[in-house]
């Protein structure tokens, strides 16, 4: 039987021969850009993919998402290895469809692309027929928690029940027969070098609120309305009285957004909307940090006897990445970019629903370079494709090898070794419980 | 002596005489309470001072009416008669900048009450001129009242609570203590810096309000390790302000609203977590209505402060004054004997309905009896400042003495015609049992916890 070694070698051939086709896939994405939930092209190109290479994808999960598996010839965990279909909607970013504003500022188009190679080298018999266990490609939609508008409309018509791609792969059973995850996100930032490994990120809840107050002629009657707008402005005020309370190692971030500030200025503003984050490192920190926000919020209704109406949405799970896994990307990352340019960031302060999935099983979320720019900015672009997707698709094979190689006996260690912090019942439940909706009369 | 009966004028010019003689002895005096200023119910040296001058005028007299007050008894030469009552109060504000402030209270009298207690002796001094006295019927009650500047509101808590005061004014409390029960008509002058060149101003009316100390209750904790563990009563206190402020475009100008406050207690020490904060604050305008109103707003900021941290607010809230109401036919003599002494272009009436936005306990009596509290120039800078200062000393004193002299006359003279026709006249706001109801009744205390 083949070692380890000889098993990537021949994943490396397989990826290099087909580093032109992955490469234009990858920009055939980017010129396509497809926000979450909508990911309808860059779905049906995926599904083609996992046709050519012979395994029987299914589409259509969590509207957009397609799962391909492959089996190794023994018995052994699955690990799923995940891309992300989804755009930003970045209207001013060079590569922006003109039409809705959607545009790859995060890089998304290349895990489509570095796990389809990944797909290439793995399923290849030279490789599967050594492997033991599993492989389930799935190219999840939404994780850009982006249009909540539109994503609540898909729930009211019954379509998802979660606003997120891999929240919603979860309540449809797919994670159900999963033991090991991960995927590698694209990077800009020097710091973390050509790949790089990390450890957590905050996780988050969304938050729609409304002010309501009493419209009334700000000139002529002031005395007789009640200020939505200046509510939502003590609102903001509570919430940063709060800040000297949130601990630098919880990571809290809680940053708002008007997104109706009034009618007309000559009208007493009446209905004022908001929406937030409340993000932290943990979820106990971000429960935490929620309920202050909760009571700042009602404290800017009550400052001014307005109304204010809560949605609490569930957002994503603070990620926590197994060390095993982490080690073992690692070791792969150092053979493929040279040890000196393998990166490590303990914690990220952005979110992913990764984060979910690492509440139910193993999962890493590496980086890989290639970007320039700010992430979800105009200016986050792939210079390197050749790191982003190519190397970047040797390091989820050779990972994806050493996991299952060898009878899958890291693959059942790492399983086996990490108790689930939830398992997918009691995530669901979570989930459920989170969402909420409270109405509080300030006068 | 002659037994002559003189006019109602001769009577007039001999009181304006004695007071002229006696000019610098009156300037003096209010000088000399300039320069020994105390705030309310503490004004023990000022007390004295009055006690003192009453001796030497031979004027009977009770002392520590609600701690501090005096008051004098003139019966007038012939026959009993309605009482009058011409008002001077004690107090200081505090205002530690100001150029005659007390270096070690901070006590300064920046709202001229010292001249008050001048020309109140004054008028007596007028008043007591045998051939006067002999003609006027009833009696006048020369009063030094206590603590009209409704300040240290947490220190007048703590001697309401050793039992010394029920209420925080020193009229609310005089009155609650039936010291004006036997008053009929009462008078007061207050100085004004806002006069241009008018010397008396009377008319107007006064803002209502109530007073409010604040105690907000957090949780300390080093500010600088365990900030998360703390629960920051400033931050609290703070909103509330920003709440407050946040309400002012619904003040509608009619009710003349007036809120503010200050902090007299922000935190222990810098590098702790503030868990004690303390406010007082102020709830004013025009009408008693509008007063609830406001009052009940700016609970509900105080509340949203708590609310806002997670803190918790005590909030008292205290009784205070009622707006000012002039007694029309009073303040008629008044017009009319500022006109014969100064001219028309010197005397100013104000419309009823122009409020000054200030409060004054001569609020509260003026809602029990016929009460007049006109203004006399002499003074110039913001009231309650440290630029207010008294610079003519003949337009604060001397003058409103002569007046208010000269108005007990026209009451009391022939037989105290004008006091009984006045005194038969008035329809009062409220009886006295009704006004102390109704103050007792708004006095609550009441509790918030933001973090429940």
């Amino acid at each position: 039987m083949p070692s380890k070694e000889d098993l990537k070698r021949r994943a490396a051939e397989i990826i290099d021969s087909k580093a032109d086709e992955l490469t234009a896939l990858a920009k055939t994405i980017l010129k396509n850009p497809e926000p979450g939930f909508r990911e309808v092209k860059t779905a049906m190109l995926v599904a083609q993919q996992f046709g050519a290479l012979g395994m029987q994808p299914r589409s259509g999960l969590g509207v957009t998402g397609v799962r391909a598996d492959a089996s190794g010839t023994s018995p052994g965990p699955t690990v799923a290895v995940l891309g992300e279909l989804d755009s930003l909607i970045v209207s001013d970013h060079p590569h922006a469809n003109p039409d809705t504003g959607a545009a790859h500022a995060c890089g998304h188009h290349c895990q489509i692309a570095m796990m389809l190679g990944a797909a290439m080298a793995l399923t290849n018999s030279d490789v599967l027929t050594s492997l033991a266990g599993r492989i389930a490609f799935m190219a999840v939609p939404a994780e850009e928690y982006i249009e909540i508008e539109f994503r609540n409309g898909l729930r009211e018509q019954g379509k998802i029940e979660f606003l997120g791609g891999k929240a919603e792969f979860v309540r449809l059973g797919e994670f159900d027969d999963v033991h090991l995850a991960m995927m590698l996100h694209t990077t800009s930032n020097p710091a973390e070098k050509l790949m790089c490994i990390s450890n957590t990120n905050n996780g988050t809840v969304a938050k729609r609120i409304q002010f309501i107050g009493r419209a009334s002629h700000a000139g002529g009657a002031p005395h007789l309305g009640i200020n939505a707008l200046n509510a939502a402005m003590m609102a903001m005020t509570a919430i940063n009285f709060n800040r000297e309370t949130f601990r630098d190692e919880d990571s809290i971030r809680v940053h708002p957004i008007i997104t109706k500030g009034g009618e007309a200025v000559s009208a007493v503003p009446a209905d004022v909307r908001m929406e937030t984050f409340v993000r932290g490192r943990t979820l106990e920190a971000i429960m935490d940090a929620n309920a202050k926000v909760d009571r700042a919020l009602k404290a800017g209704a009550m400052a001014v006897g307005a109304q204010v109406k809560i949605q609490t949405i569930p957002g994503y799970m603070p990620l926590q990445q197994n060390k095993a896994m982490a080690e073992i990307f690692r070791a792969n990352a150092a053979v493929l970019v040279g040890e000196e340019n393998v990166g490590y960031v303990d914690h990220r302060g952005g979110s992913t629903d990764m984060g979910d999935i690492s509440h139910l099983m193993p999962v890493i979320h590496p980086y890989v370079g290639g970007a320039t720019g700010l992430g979800h900015g105009a200016t986050y672009v792939i210079e390197d494709y050749s790191l982003a997707v190519i190397k970047g698709a040797k390091a989820l094979a050779y990972t994806v090898i050493d996991l299952l190689a060898d009878y899958a006996s890291q693959g059942n260690n790492i399983a086996g070794d990490q108790r689930p912090d939830m398992s997918i019942p009691e995530y669901l439940k979570f989930m459920r419980d989170l969402a909420s909706e409270e109405v509080f009369d300030g006068a | 002596m002659a037994t002559t009966v003189l006019t109602v004028e001769e009577l007039k010019k001999l009181a304006c005489e004695t007071i002229e003689k006696r000019k610098k002895e009156i300037v003096g005096l209010a000088q000399q309470v300039l320069a020994n200023p105390e705030a309310g119910f503490r004004e023990t040296k000022t007390a004295q001072l009055v006690a003192q001058k009453f001796q030497e005028l031979g004027i009977k007299h009770q002392g520590g009416l609600a701690l501090t007050g005096l008051k004098g008894r003139i019966p007038g030469g012939a026959g009993p008669g309605p009482t009058v009552a011409v008002i001077g109060e004690l107090d200081s504000l505090v205002v530690t900048e100001h150029p005659h402030a007390d270096p070690e209270t901070g006590a300064a009298h920046a709202c001229g009450h010292h001249c008050q207690i001048g020309m109140m002796l004054g008028a007596a001094m007028g008043l007591l001129t045998p051939e006067v006295l002999s003609q006027l019927s009833g009696e006048i009650v020369p009063f030094a009242v206590p603590a009209e500047e409704f300040i240290e509101v947490e220190q007048r808590l703590e001697m309401r609570e050793q039992g010394k005061l029920e209420f925080l004014g020193g009229k609310q409390e005089l009155i609650r203590l039936g010291e004006f029960d036997d008053v009929d008509i009462a008078m007061m002058c207050h100085t004004a810096s806002d006069m241009g060149e008018r010397k008396f101003a009377m008319g107007g009316t006064s803002n209502g309000h109530v007073v409010k100390f604040v105690r907000y209750t957090g949780v300390g904790a080093h500010a600088g390790s365990m900030p998360h563990k703390g629960v920051n009563a400033l931050n609290a206190a703070s909103f509330a302000i920003q709440a407050i402020n946040a309400l002012r475009e619904t003040h509608r100008a009619d009710d003349t609203v007036r809120i503010h406050g200050i902090m007299t207690k922000g935190g222990e020490a810098v590098s702790a977590v503030p868990s004690d904060v303390r406010l007082e604050w102020r709830v004013r305008s025009s009408t008693p209505k509008m007063v609830v109103e406001n009052s009940k707003a700016v609970d509900r900021c105080f509340r949203a402060g708590a609310l806002a941290v997670g803190a918790s607010v005590n909030i008292t809230t205290i009784p205070g004054y009622l707006p000012m109401r002039h007694d029309t036919k009073l303040q008629e003599i008044f017009r009319r004997t500022a006109v014969d002494l100064l001219g028309e272009r010197f005397t100013l009436v104000m419309p009823a309905r122009r409020n000054r936005g200030g409060s004054t306990d001569m609020g509260d009596l003026s809602h029990l009896i016929p009460a007049c509290h006109p203004y006399a120039a002499g003074a110039t800078g913001p009231g309650h400042s440290k630029e207010y200062i008294i610079t003519d000393y003949e337009s604060a004193v001397i003058v409103p003495a002569k007046i208010m002299a000269m108005v007990v006359i026209d009451l009391l003279a022939d037989g105290a015609r004008r006091a009984k026709e006045i005194k038969a006249n008035h329809r009062p706001l409220m009886t006295k049992q009704a006004y102390i109801k109704f103050q007792r009744e708004r006095a609550e205390v009441t509790d918030f916890d933001g973090a429940a």
